[in-house]
């Protein structure tokens, strides 16, 4: 067994690893890490997380839900340090985890890996209470310097191969439309399938019924489990999509996804401004490079000053604008708790996932992450478009409609702490008394 | 700067404090057995006092005693959303406590009045107040458990800036500290080492509070602590002053709570079971769980000509104007936005008034926007 696996062994139990030996890891990973670009291109399937917030028994819980690794492809869109009290044991294990599988895993940059963030919501004291010294922030400082700013997943599917054994999903869904595709299905922690929406199969001759519901998550997830049986799951988890896809309808017209942590920026009218940006530096107070790390969506029309004291409100508009010129179908972005775990706004133009949940132990919320099938219609061949895919055609015509990807969300709910044999201090959230 | 002399309270309160039959009365009233729940209640002062002294070294507040009555062990940085939210609670009720007392007149002068403070643990509002309003003609009441007003008179014996607040240095003010060190009294200041739930059963409340001027308009706070008590005694303790101490007098009498709301979502099912594996209950909190709730409690309670109540996140948005809000935002980056809504959603201020014989005296209380709805 290489140091490697045994320094993952080890985090996986929520145990430090030496400071040499995060030293060593942290000059692996920049090594790794300075050859991808500020945008990776990540293949479907994938399973896209949000924000963790060094809540190490919650990744857990999601690897439980979501497959482990190398199994399923994940996708972290940053924050993994501060807030929660083991943003160390969370954020080396991820970087162990991309060092020992680099193409299995891809992590980009939050606005919490940053030196002023950090120092302010607890990752510095955590590496001085655990470490003694400020070593080890400082290489993990160095490492966040060097994550990528975005990702762009391609050949996602545009249908979800439904789980199988769904209990429930007339009770919340849309009804299955004859011949439908199966769009989005939300799952609980157990498995089971909490609702479902479809839309009406394409068909290259007439013009695309682009039927991108706007699904709001369920109410009560739980409130529609308590069933009969727990359904299995079929296959790998993140591997969603059927074996030899449905026929020769569904060829890749699936748009590219752009995952960023916040989200746009008036600055960046493409993906490839982004590609621009030198990115090796602390994120500045202003500027592309932090509107990427700080924007939120809103309702609103145009762009807006954010509340956060950095990057900026957008709206609907310049998300749709954005998703045409550069042939998106979905921006996935983190950075804001929805109580629901993820949150479709735009007509499903873009998508917030989160996946700290209860955050902060305080919040009551629960989380999610977002898995994209594979489409295996093509033969496996994948338009690798680098986000131009079909802007060359100007107005997308009949047949070349970008229609969003299946989107599949398990919503999963904070770990028990205590019955993983791990160590864990009984959190103390603040309140006013 | 020359040090002020500083009178050994010690030799002070020797005779002089039992010459007085009020004392009697305050030793005499403090034979509640203390349980291990009052000790976490206690220690709620603690959190509170902290968040302060938190929320002065990053400048959000003004407050110079922050420091005095905190344990200097205990001091912390909070996180960001916590120190808006001290900052929201704490400008919030300086504000209705200044409407109340007015400005002064062009003769320099205000009407007398007089503030009875609940659960006041360290709270430093007493100082603040009697520093900033020369003269102050202001009484100054505090009521908390002996071993909370015990540390705040240990305190105001070490601290030079607490005795000088309370003009204690000039030999005209008498000061009288109880034997047992957990009562104070000087013109303007009362400390009174009392368990509120003891109050109803008291056969005689001006001797319970014998230095309570029952004709001056008054005002009582209550800031997260009335909510320790069971819905029963937290409405015993306000009927306490309004139909017996105060009852029959017409002088004006206004409340203002501060307090948690909202405990049936998520968020507020969460902080019930956070607190409650301190040992904390807060027990009125589903009682008045609404703001609809607290303007009824207010209305049920004899508070008849006014009832208004608003949460600290309407509080942050309509009472703080834009350029304090953007002096506040520049102190710490706060990125938590969501999470700051929820924290705030769930703790409101609530205050009503009943007008007496001076139908202008909460009129400054009028014009202060309210939040509509549940």
């Amino acid at each position: 067994m290489s140091d490697l696996d045994r320094a993952i062994e080890q985090l996986r139990a929520c145990r430090l690893i030496p400071e040499s030996q995060v030293r060593e890891l942290c000059y692996k990973a920049r090594e790794l890490l300075i050859e991808e670009g500020n945008v990776v291109s990540v293949d479907a399937p994938v399973t896209i997380c949000g924000d963790i917030h060094g809540q190490f028994h919650d990744l857990m819980e999601l690897f439980r839900v979501g497959g482990d690794v190398p199994d399923t492809n994940y996708l972290f869109m940053g924050d993994f340090v501060d807030r929660g009290f083991y943003s160390l044991e969370s954020f080396l294990l991820l970087l162990c985890l991309k060092v020992r599988y680099p193409d299995r895993i891809t992590l980009i940059r939050g606005n919490h890996e940053s030196r002023q963030i950090t120092t302010v919501y607890g990752f510095y004291d955590e590496c001085i209470r655990k470490y003694g010294s400020a070593n080890v922030w400082r290489y993990c400082c160095e490492v966040f310097d060097y994550l990528a700013l975005g990702a762009i997943v391609l050949g996602a599917s545009s249908e979800l191969e439904p789980t199988g054994s769904s209990m429930n999903d007339t009770t919340q869904s849309t009804m299955p439309i004859d011949d439908g595709e199966l769009e989005t299905e939300v799952l609980n922690s157990h498995g089971e399938v909490t609702s479902t929406s479809y839309r009406p199969r394409f068909r290259p001759s007439s013009v695309a019924s682009n039927d991108s519901r706007n699904i709001s998550p369920p109410r009560d997830i739980s409130a529609a489990s308590g069933s009969t049986g727990t359904p299995t799951r079929t296959g790998v988890p993140g591997t969603g999509a059927s074996a030899d896809g449905n026929g020769s309808a569904t060829t890749s017209r699936t748009g590219a996804v752009l995952c960023v942590h916040g989200g746009l920026s008036p600055l960046i009218d493409s993906v490839d401004k982004i590609r621009l940006i030198d990115r090796k530096q602390e994120v500045p107070h202003e500027g592309a490079m932090c509107d990427l790390l700080w924007s939120d969506p809103d309702e609103i029309e145009g762009w807006g000053l954010s509340p956060r004291g950095a990057g900026f409100l957008f709206g609907g508009d310049i998300v749709k604008q954005f998703n045409h010129l550069n042939g998106l179908s979905l921006v996935a972005r983190a950075h804001q708790l929805v109580m629901e775990g993820y949150k479709e706004m735009f007509d499903g133009g873009i998508v917030t996932v989160w996946s700290a949940p209860n955050y902060c132990y305080r919040c009551g919320n629960v989380a999610a992450i977002l898995e994209l099938g594979e489409d295996t219609s093509n033969g496996g061949t994948i338009a690798r478009s680098n986000g131009e895919y079909g802007r060359s055609n100007g107005v997308l015509g009949e047949g070349n409609t970008v229609v969003s990807p299946g989107r599949r969300y398990r919503v999963f709910e904070a770990a028990a702490q205590d019955t993983r044999g791990m160590p864990a201090k009984k959190p103390v959230a603040d309140y006013f008394l | 700067m020359a040090a002020p002399h500083i009178p050994n309270l010690n030799t002070l309160r020797r005779g002089r404090g039992r010459g007085r039959g009020g004392l009697r009365g305050v030793d005499a009233s403090h034979g509640t057995r203390t349980t291990a729940k009052d000790l976490v209640v206690q220690g709620t002062d603690n959190d509170a006092s902290v968040s302060r002294l938190s929320a002065v070294e990053l400048g959000y507040l003004g407050d110079p005693f922050a420091k005095a009555l905190t344990a200097p062990e205990n001091a912390t940085r909070r996180l960001p959303i916590i120190n808006r939210g001290t900052y929201v609670r704490t400008t919030a009720i300086d504000q209705l406590v200044d409407r109340f007392l007015g400005l002064p007149s062009s003769g320099g002068t205000t009407q007398k009045k007089q503030i009875i403070s609940l659960g006041a643990g360290s709270d430093t509002r007493v100082f603040r107040l009697f520093t900033s309003r020369q003269p102050s003609n202001l009484i100054y009441h505090e009521l908390d458990f002996a071993v909370n007003t015990s540390a705040k008179i240990r305190a105001i014996r070490t601290t030079p800036i607490l005795q000088q607040a309370l003009d204690i240095e000039s030999s005209s003010n008498d000061v009288l500290v109880s034997e047992a060190g957990d009562a104070l009294h000087t013109s303007s200041y009362h400390l009174y080492p009392l368990d509120l739930r003891s109050l109803s059963s008291s056969s005689s409340p001006s001797e319970l509070l014998p230095h309570v001027d029952t004709t001056l308009p008054t005002l009582l706070i209550s800031e997260c602590c009335l909510i320790y008590l069971s819905p029963t005694e937290a409405t015993e303790v306000v009927s306490f002053f309004t139909e017996r101490l105060l009852g029959p007098q017409t002088a004006p009498l206004g409340l203002v709570l501060y307090e948690p709301i909202r405990p049936n979502d998520a968020f507020g099912r969460t902080m019930v079971s956070n607190l409650a594996t301190r040992g904390i209950q807060l027990q009125t909190l589903h009682k008045y769980a609404t703001l609809e709730a607290q303007r009824e409690r207010f209305r049920g309670q004899g508070f008849t000509s006014g009832q208004a109540v608003a949460d600290i996140e309407f509080i942050w948005n309509r009472w703080v104007d834009e350029e304090e809000k953007e002096r506040v935002s520049r102190l710490e980056m706060l990125d938590e936005m969501e999470e700051w809504q929820l924290l705030a959603r769930h703790y409101c201020i609530a205050w009503g008034w009943r007008e007496g014989d001076d139908t202008a005296a909460f009129n400054g209380w009028t014009t202060l926007p309210a939040q509509p709805g549940e």
